[in-house]
């Protein structure tokens, strides 16, 4: 056990001495900042402007819901854009919940998106971690230990989901600290309330962040392990990012494309999602969110033991 | 007799229905340094992966300290140290750091055994610095120090002189040298330049087209090739012919001034004896040890590989 440690420290010490890696995280921060200022800057893109948040909200909220249900006319005078439910703005007055300014944890939320980044990196990474030793030669002076291929090439696979790990908290921290740079923070815990299919759901706000910043990362997983396959079995970086960002940039062009199979359902970027099950329903028929999980775990298991068999298998013959 | 530390057991190799290795069968010995020669393509480098596990055996076995390779991989090549074909090493690391790398690898690394190796090849001025800024020649010895990180009971170094200029190539000689002497280490050095083999190696094996054609030991080989070329020139060229000839057979040649035949060490006096007696003058007497190349050449007749 203490070994396989050295061996993830080993890698670990291997990536970050790379000038690729510094320059993925660096890039990754700035980014992030960016797109915090051009928020701060451009007010247009907020989520619409104030909030009813002084002491009054409920009477606030009461009257906008009588303006949203009356006449037609009636809407131009309507304050608060960001509140057009008026379901959800009922649920806000009947359950005493105060709507919140648009802050750190709004902030949080919205860069969910940047997860898509962090899979380009992760698949990056993972592409090159078995490759590169190729590449560079060095995977002969890396074979000749006493340290089985399986463990080596787990050490290497755990290496690639720790990465993606840190780069997760990174940017979930960062936007939090970003986020309560430029538009404060409104208060540490807060009830986020919104539109689950036809229901309207509660949740304390981390909780809520959390979950579907997990969520999203099954996508990233499925196809950084893709990636790390790829990159055993043909020895070739070049070869594995690209087939990988082609994959994941082209999923749902692919799927489309092939909607009208019976067979479609099974195909993984059909079940990468699972967020689907929570907002609305699932892409095709019958589908369910036991059925995808089911799907996804065939696969990973089928791209762990496909990367498994060829880096323990094959002979080094030319590196 | 010492056990040997290494033995190979009928070892074979198919890649793709074509044989490339034929059944190798030899021992290796603690502290000899033993030379592996054959022209390019002949199986060296295909041999010492099998040797450290990066390739596969199609059959056969070897034994490393009585480990068997395809059995107790752990246990046979934790007595293994090696540089397979170039010092490769990350780039983007200091030295230092490569050899901590490695040696995480390996329980019971401590940090001083890395100063240790380090002194050993002489790289403490430097070692801090990324390996891609150094030298071939700093590769190399780094790679060496890799290698020695655990004291392994054999080297494998394949081609461990590519590259190196002449300084280089003898601070390796002297370091694989005295592995063997000092450390009892048992050295197996690939390579085909020969003359650098005689200088380094105690037993040569000379591999051809997947086969051992033969085992040397260095001492011998030099013992058998007994034999000189002798260069003279003698006026008159006739009367020397014909004096040699009388005391040597007639394997003579003339090239101009000079005449050129095969004799043992011992009969070359007696041979210039006879001529100065017989009223030959002597301008120059040159007498060329034949050497390994030769007899390395005779044995493999040629560079052809099928």
């Amino acid at each position: 056990m203490n070994n396989f440690v050295k061996l993830i420290r080993n890698e670990q010490m291997k990536m970050y001495s790379q000038i690729t890696t510094k320059v993925m995280v660096i890039t990754f921060a700035i980014l992030i900042l960016a797109f915090g200022i051009f928020q701060k800057v451009d007010d247009s893109f907020l989520s619409g402007g104030d909030v009813p948040s002084g002491d009054d909200w409920k009477e606030v909220l009461q009257e906008q819901n009588d303006l949203l249900q009356g006449e037609d006319g009636s809407r131009e005078a309507i304050q608060y854009p960001a509140f057009m439910d008026v379901e959800v703005n009922q649920y806000y007055i009947d359950n005493n919940i105060k709507p919140t300014t648009f802050d750190a944890w709004d902030f949080v939320q919205m860069n969910k998106g940047f997860i898509s980044i962090i899979s380009l990196f992760t698949i990056i990474v993972a592409a090159s971690i078995v490759a590169n030793e190729f590449k560079w030669g060095t995977i002969k002076l890396l074979l000749i230990r006493p340290i089985s291929r399986a463990k080596l090439l787990l050490a290497k696979y755990v290496s690639v989901l720790i990465f993606a790990l840190t780069l997760l908290v990174f940017l979930y921290v960062f936007s939090f600290v970003v986020g309560g740079a430029l538009f404060g923070i409104d208060s540490i815990s807060q009830t986020y309330v919104f539109r689950q299919g036809d229901s309207i759901e509660q949740a304390p706000i981390f909780a809520h962040t959390a979950f579907r910043y997990l969520l999203s990362s099954i996508n990233l997983v499925m196809m950084a392990t893709f990636a790390f396959m790829i990159s055993a079995v043909f020895r070739n970086s070049s070869l594995s990012i690209g087939i990988a960002i082609f994959l994941m940039m082209a999923g749902n062009s692919i799927l489309l494309f092939l909607a009208g199979r019976e067979w479609a359902k099974y195909i993984l970027f059909a079940n990468t999602d699972l967020t689907v099950y929570l907002e609305g329903g699932p892409m095709f028929e019958g589908m369910t969110a036991v059925f995808s999980v089911g799907v996804l775990i065939v696969y990973y298991v089928l791209f762990i033991v496909l990367a498994w068999l060829f880096f323990t298998k094959r002979d080094v013959a030319n590196a | 007799m010492t056990q040997p530390v290494m033995q190979l057991k009928e070892v074979q190799k198919t890649i793709k229905g074509k044989p490339i290795i034929k059944g190798l069968d030899f021992d290796i010995y603690p502290g000899e340094v033993f030379g592996f020669l054959g022209p390019n393509g002949a199986g060296k480098t295909t041999t010492i992966r099998m040797m450290v596990g990066l390739m596969k055996l199609t059959s056969g076995d070897i034994y490393i300290k009585g480990n068997s390779i395809i059995k107790d991989y752990k246990q046979a090549i934790r007595h293994v140290g090696g540089i397979v074909e170039n010092p490769e090493m990350y780039p983007f690391m200091s030295g230092w750091k490569n050899l901590i790398h490695y040696s995480r690898m390996i329980p019971g690394i401590p940090n001083e055994r890395i100063k240790e190796v380090v002194q050993l090849v002489g790289l403490e001025n430097r070692v801090n610095d990324k390996v891609g800024k150094y030298s071939l020649g700093m590769r190399q010895r780094l790679g060496i120090a890799q290698a020695l990180l655990h004291n392994p009971s054999i080297l494998i170094l394949d081609e461990p002189t590519n590259g190196l200029d002449p300084a280089g190539i003898r601070e390796i000689r002297s370091y694989i040298r005295r592995m063997a002497a000092e450390e009892n280490v048992a050295v197996i050095v690939s390579s085909h330049i020969l003359s650098e083999m005689e200088m380094m190696c105690d037993r040569i094996g000379i591999i051809k087209n997947g086969e051992l054609i033969t085992i040397q030991s260095v001492q011998e080989a030099l013992k058998q090739t007994e034999q000189r070329e002798v260069s003279m020139e003698a006026n008159p060229q006739q009367l020397a012919t014909e004096i040699v000839t009388e005391l040597v057979g007639d394997d003579i040649s003339q090239s101009g001034e000079m005449i050129h035949f095969v004799a043992s060490r011992a009969q070359i006096p007696d041979i210039i004896k006879h001529l100065v007696n017989g009223g030959v003058d002597l301008y120059s007497v040159d007498v060329k040890r034949s050497t390994l190349e030769d007899a390395f050449m005779d044995v493999i007749g040629g560079d052809s590989i099928e």
